[in-house]
């Protein structure tokens, strides 16, 4: 009996005190297998270890929100560039350049924040799903594909958040109303509006996260990704140090490490478009896409609006 | 006779009160804080109330608590009909490997909700596996309500087919016979005789599918996210868990869900407390089975199509997706391959690791809430100390507690700054989550068990000499022993696989089995996924498999 509770005291105490080990935290948005190379590719080079809590932005933001009191993370890496504006702005960020970010081009750095990479918001299509291929947006609301579509969460979703806040100021936001109308459905995170797709049960994805779908048809699943013509939406992924973090220098080494020609042949791996624009993509790059033409800095002000505007479209 | 009566009883009395008040009563009083002063994050009393009129005001909350009450009374409708019809036939006639159904029973009790769901959505979507097999899919009725309710139902109905069997088989063996021998045909001696018999049993088992069901995060969260069906547990989930984050509406909505889940258990333990006749007297007659003559092939039948589709169905699509090497190759045997699994059991760290800290987590929450439910249930029990009815209040509460709220409480309890240490965002804080969501379990078993050994033997401890603890550790403890043992591992089993709190309250760097599956569907891959859950599955009902066995034994000692 003494030896069973003894056991188990050790064993509550070795479960307290080892988060004290860490070295820095990173909170990241998805992929979880480029965060993880990230940091053990980090580990191996400097000996200092990383600890990780990977969710979408949603999840990433909302932590960081409970934990404003006690702040927890020194480095966050969301999907969505208006969270880096909106927490400069409050004063929660650290100002940092990194010596490695002079090949990454103007608009993808700030002094508070810098890319890690950039994903594209596109349509992903099931090439078996015996549907017209679509080439822009509107497709998606035609009778064809009525029932046959699923989007992305925007309050899940960073980057998906970047599309609706576009298309609401491009287009207007009755193209979710008529989406909604045409039976679209919104489910979940990027990977769960994906999955339906690849299995056929849905035709396309509406706001599909390309490198996603391009990691998906490498692995051999048959989906393809179609930048619409009237323009696609690109989300750059800021990375940032906090303000509050115990551990400024070392932070500041894994944006170094990052950004590196190792770090960034990672982010590269995952059909992201990496930052710097010489380290070799996968994929076709900005200037190779036609891109919507929106003001980002107003759509972000207007974060819980386009949001509820959403909702409401589809009736929630 | 050195330590006698007052001095060591008041002790514990005291610790147990207060270490049941940090578990258990300050996480619930935050809530109730919370929901009441809005901005008490800040340190500010300002506003009472305004936030539970924000959250009413706004429709969330009634539209919610009531779609939160279509889903529990749904499938506790649901599991009647299923549940009923079985454990008659089971309790009163003598059905072929009547054993070996109540074992394939066990098993849809043992896949969590949310893996089930997962696999219906992978079978019954268009081009979903039962379309590739048929050419029919069951979309319509999958993505609606009555889906929802089917599916919770699939998983709960074997506590209420447990409950009346026992029941059935305990009133049919005397009351039916009687009636019979005065004309009564058979389906007029159920239908007035041992139905109305069972019934405080088969209601007081229906209440605890109904709390079991308005407590569920998975399927809502899956399903009920498609058709803007949102409940109680899905609302506090978003609002802790996506940003902008909404500390007090969760908790105006937790109060709501504790609220109905206490008046499901107070329910519940009324019901019991009245006892039906399958509680008094001996053990079920086996001798009073009828034959089921021709009715054996559709009885088996009925019993095969309820165990294939609670069962077997869930189960083969599990297999068949984390088998595939890519989704859209569907059923076919070249896109079969082990890749999946091998991720699980070797290559992926992230993977073997979560299974690693679940099992850790189940191990040291199943002893840390055995040891606090075994001394809580004594101190009830056997001291005469004026604390122990209030022991006995804090130790019942967590009934009511669902998996979401507890998350919620050990948020607001333990993430304000001004503690000089904290568990949050480390593992313990998942234990204290664990312990606090299950120490109904072990309280229930040793109470039981207390209550059978005869306070003559404490007696006798003590007039040898023997002091409090002792006698506790000497003469009580083994008697309690196995009992014990059945409860921690029923703690273990439910810990290593609880997902909604797990979410919530994760600490960094760390995953668990349950939060690892989820975040392969929301952004990873399904197949790796369903590999994990198919190796959890195996887990969680082999485990209770030694529960049974260790229940079994424990039978003959009481």
């Amino acid at each position: 009996m003494k030896k069973l509770l003894l056991a188990t005291v050790a064993l509550s105490t070795g479960l307290c005190a080892q988060a004290a080990f860490a070295d820095i935290t990173v909170y990241s948005a998805g992929p979880a297998s480029l965060i993880e190379k990230l940091s053990t590719g980090f580990t191996a080079e400097t000996g200092i270890k990383v600890d990780v809590f990977q969710a979408t932005t949603g999840k990433v933001m909302a932590r960081l929100e409970a934990e404003a009191a006690n702040p927890v993370a020194d480095v966050v890496i969301s999907a969505s560039w208006g969270t880096a504006t909106s927490m400069a702005a409050d004063g929660k960020l650290l100002a940092y350049t990194s010596p490695n970010a002079e090949m990454v081009p103007d608009f993808l750095k700030t002094d508070y924040a810098v890319a890690q990479g950039i994903s594209a918001l596109a349509i992903a299509w099931n090439p078996t799903s015996g549907l017209p291929k679509p080439t822009d947006w509107a497709d998606l609301t035609t009778a064809e594909y009525k029932d046959m579509v699923t989007l992305p969460d925007p309050t899940k979703s960073g980057s998906m958040f970047e599309l609706v806040s576009a298309l609401d100021g491009v287009i207007g936001a009755q193209i979710f109303d008529a989406l909604a109308a045409n039976g679209a459905i919104v489910a979940g995170a990027n990977a769960d509006a994906l999955n339906p797709v690849l299995q056929g049960a849905k035709g396309a994805v509406f706001g599909a996260v390309d490198y996603i779908s391009m990691a998906a048809a490498a692995k051999g699943e048959t989906v393809e990704v179609i930048f619409p013509t009237s323009g696609a939406v690109v989300a750059p992924r800021p990375a940032m140090i906090l303000q509050s973090s115990a551990q400024p220098e070392e932070a500041k080494q894994f944006i170094d490490y990052m950004l590196s020609e190792e770090g960034q042949a990672m982010v590269a791996a995952t059909f992201l478009m990496p930052a710097r624009t010489d380290i070799e993509a996968k994929r076709p790059r900005i200037n190779e896409l036609t891109l919507l033409d929106f003001d980002a800095e107003a759509a972000y002000g207007a974060r819980a609006e386009t949001l509820d505007a959403f909702a409401k479209s589809f009736g929630n | 006779m050195r330590r006698q009566g007052g001095a060591p009883q008041g002790l514990l009395t005291a610790l147990a009160a207060v270490l049941l008040t940090v578990i258990v009563a300050a996480p619930f009083l935050f809530i109730a804080l919370q929901a009441i002063f809005p901005k008490i994050g800040a340190g500010s009393l300002a506003a009472p109330f305004s936030a539970m009129a924000d959250v009413l005001s706004a429709g969330r909350l009634p539209r919610a608590t009531l779609n939160t009450l279509i889903m529990g009374v749904g499938t506790v409708i649901v599991s009647a009909l299923i549940a009923v019809p079985l454990a008659a036939i089971r309790a009163l006639y003598r059905l072929p490997g009547a054993a070996l159904w109540d074992v394939i029973f066990l098993v849809p009790f043992m896949i969590p909700p949310y893996i089930a769901t997962l696999s219906w959505v992978m079978t019954g979507q268009p081009r979903g596996y039962l379309e590739q097999l048929t050419g029919q899919n069951i979309a319509g009725l999958l993505f609606s309500v009555p889906g929802i309710v089917i599916i919770l139902a699939l998983h709960c109905f074997p506590v209420v087919y447990f409950a009346l069997s026992r029941s059935f088989a305990a009133i049919g063996g005397r009351f039916a016979d009687v009636s019979r021998v005065f004309g009564a045909g058979p389906l007029r001696a159920f239908l007035r005789v041992t139905l109305p018999l069972a019934l405080p049993g088969l209601a007081a088992s229906l209440i605890l599918v109904f709390a079991m069901a308005i407590e569920e995060y998975g399927t809502p969260a899956v399903l009920g996210t498609r058709i803007g069906f949102r409940v109680l547990v899905t609302g506090i989930d978003e609002a802790i868990g996506d940003w902008p984050v909404d500390l007090p509406g969760a908790s105006t909505l937790a109060l709501v869900l504790v609220a109905m889940a206490t008046a499901a258990y107070l329910a519940q333990r009324r019901l019991l407390a009245r006892g039906g006749f399958e509680t008094t007297g001996s053990r079920p007659l086996q001798a009073d089975r009828r034959p089921l003559g021709r009715a054996t092939l559709p009885a088996l039948l009925l019993f095969g199509a309820v165990a294939l589709v609670s069962t077997g169905i869930p189960l083969l699509a599990v297999l068949a997706t984390a088998l595939a090497k890519t989704i859209s190759g569907g059923l076919a045997p070249e896109n079969l391959g082990l890749q999946n699994f091998t991720a699980v059991l070797a290559t992926s760290t992230t993977a073997r690791s979560a299974l690693l800290t679940s099992l850790g987590l189940g191990l040291v929450a199943a002893l840390l809430t055995g040891l606090l439910g075994a001394f809580a249930a004594f101190v009830v029990l056997r001291t005469r100390a004026r604390g122990r009815f209030y022991v006995d209040l804090l130790a019942a509460l967590p009934n009511a507690a669902p998996g979401v709220v507890v998350a919620l409480g050990m948020i607001l309890l333990w993430n304000q700054p001004w503690w000089p240490i904290t568990p949050y965002n480390t593992l313990s804080i998942l234990v204290l989550a664990y312990v606090l969501l299950l120490l109904p379990q072990p309280v229930r078993y040793t109470t039981a068990a207390l209550q059978q050994i005869a306070p003559s033997l404490d007696a006798a401890a003590r007039v040898s000499g023997a002091s409090e603890l002792t006698m506790a550790r000497r003469i009580l403890l083994p008697l309690i022993g196995p009992h014990l043992l059945v409860a921690m591992l029923l703690v273990f089993v439910v810990a290593a696989r609880e997902l909604v709190a797990s979410l919530l309250i994760l600490p960094v760097g760390h995953q668990t089995i349950a939060t690892f599956i989820w975040r392969q569907f929301d952004q990873g891959s399904v197949g790796l996924g369903m590999a994990m859950a198919f190796v959890t599955i195996c887990l969680t009902t082999l485990l209770p498999l030694v529960v049974l066995i260790a229940a079994r034994r424990t039978e003959d000692i009481g």
